[in-house]
């Protein structure tokens, strides 16, 4: 199953879309954010199925949830930044 | 033991707050740091109180910072709000958690509506002062001295009609009577989560609808690769490890509040000060009472107010008296000098505790009238 993370600056807003996702019945883990994708250092991440991402983001920018950048996660363990 | 000292801080707290500790020293770590169970629960504590908060006071999640009381929360609101010769108004009956930041920080202070119980003259000062320019107001719900209701929304009315920004001490109110800072329109709202809401001591919220100057600088677990305060909430006011088990304490409590009828514990409380302030009154005491007052009531025996407290302890009931820490209060209301025995009822307020607490009160009255 291809998965895609959506990075956030801190663990609030993250949670917060975490919130969001399960209320609209979309599957996602919140997770560290991979050091190399940290912009500043530090932050939370929500990993969610691929086919799920684009609606995921019209989710939150609806709800005005500020996250910081999506990536497909490749199966040998590296990641694109994809624009939505 | 009768406990009359809410003002002071709720006692006992709902069975869950304790639970909630206790689970929380068990299950949680560091929250915001870690990606471990441990500290993914941490995280979900801090969270989900920060929800319940917001549901309470119409808030969104972010703005729900925690802190360590109110006095806290009030420092990093005035602090954000005040400068060094600002001009600010407040009433005339603010506790020193707003007194002493605002002389610290060399704030002009008017003040404004020094007759208890008074909307009319309260409003009124409140309108000149403004009328005036002042770059900031800052004001107390209600007194906990005096238990007296400030006009919040109408003094809130006019600081937008007159532009000017401000941060409501919702120390005495939070948890009891309605408290919102989308409506009400604040920049910042205090509030512990010791008193009114029930949760431990340790443990405040101060509700941002601005950025606030950060107060504590440190680690927060988000933009660790600068040196500077993030500039989001609620992670610039929240330098350093979170109270966990305190914020679970507050998380049950609020839970337990929002499933409760408010309007019942508010109405119980005004109804028990009333009747005991009626009672104060018949035995002849000199006791502060009006309309507009919630579930504190003041009165100045005929003795020490301290010496009266002290004999009402070794009756089991627990007060407190002299300043309150508001010796701005005890001015306007004249009993600087004498102080008073304040009187302040919780949640568990009843007609029969009330009539109990007089039986005592005129117990000791009549055996100290014989000394």
């Amino acid at each position: 199953m291809k998965n895609s993370m959506i990075t956030f600056r801190s663990v609030t807003p993250a949670q917060k879309g975490e919130a969001l996702l399960n209320k609209a019945g979309y599957h996602c883990a919140l997770l560290r954010t991979p050091r190399w994708m940290q912009e500043q250092g530090c932050g939370y991440s929500l990993q969610v199925r691929s086919q799920d991402v684009k609606k995921c983001i019209a989710l939150f920018d609806d709800k005005k949830i500020m996250y910081r950048k999506v990536y497909l996660m490749r199966e040998n363990g590296t990641a694109e930044e994809i624009d939505l | 033991m009768i406990y009359l000292d809410n003002g002071a801080t709720s006692f006992h707290k709902p069975d869950c707050v304790r639970y909630a500790m206790m689970n929380a020293l068990r299950y949680c770590a560091n929250p915001g740091r870690g990606g471990y169970r441990q500290a993914m629960n941490a995280s979900k504590v801090l969270y989900d109180c920060r929800e319940k908060a917001a549901a309470m006071f119409d808030a969104d999640p972010e703005q729900v910072v925690f802190t360590s009381n109110c006095t806290h929360g009030l420092n990093i609101a005035i602090k954000s709000l005040v400068k060094p010769g600002s001009k600010v108004v407040v009433s005339g009956f603010e506790h020193n958690a707003v007194m002493r930041p605002l002389s610290a920080i060399g704030a002009k202070i008017t003040v404004a509506g020094r007759k208890l119980f008074d909307w009319e003259d309260t409003l009124l000062s409140f309108e000149s002062a403004l009328k005036c320019g002042v770059d900031a107001a800052v004001f107390t719900h209600i007194s906990n001295v005096f238990g007296y209701v400030l006009p919040i929304v109408e003094i809130a009315d006019l600081c937008k009609k007159y532009n000017v920004p401000f941060v409501v001490d919702a120390a005495q109110s939070a948890g009891v009577c309605p408290v919102k800072l989308r409506s009400l329109g604040a920049e910042y709202i205090a509030m512990p989560g010791h008193k009114g809401l029930l949760g431990p001591q340790g443990t405040g919220l101060l509700l941002c609808k601005s950025l606030p100057d950060p107060l504590l600088y440190g680690g927060t677990g988000s933009n660790s690769e600068s040196y500077q305060m993030p500039d989001f909430l609620p992670d610039r006011a929240e330098a350093g490890t979170a109270n966990v088990p305190g914020i679970a304490g507050l998380s049950a409590a609020l839970s337990y509040l929002l499933n409760c009828d408010s309007n019942t514990i508010w109405d119980r409380e005004k109804k028990a000060a009333a009747l005991c302030a009626d009672c104060l009154e018949k035995e002849g005491f000199c006791v502060f009472k009006g309309e507009h007052q919630g579930g504190t009531v003041s009165f100045v025996p005929d003795c020490d107010c301290e010496f009266f407290a002290e004999k009402l302890t070794q009756q089991g009931i627990a007060v407190r008296a002299g300043l309150h820490c508001a010796p701005l209060a005890h001015i306007s209301a004249g009993t600087f000098d004498t102080g008073t025995v304040r009187i302040s009822f919780g949640h568990d307020a009843s007609r029969k505790q009330t009539e109990r607490l007089m039986k005592i009160i005129k117990y000791v009255h009549h055996i100290y009238k014989k000394i």
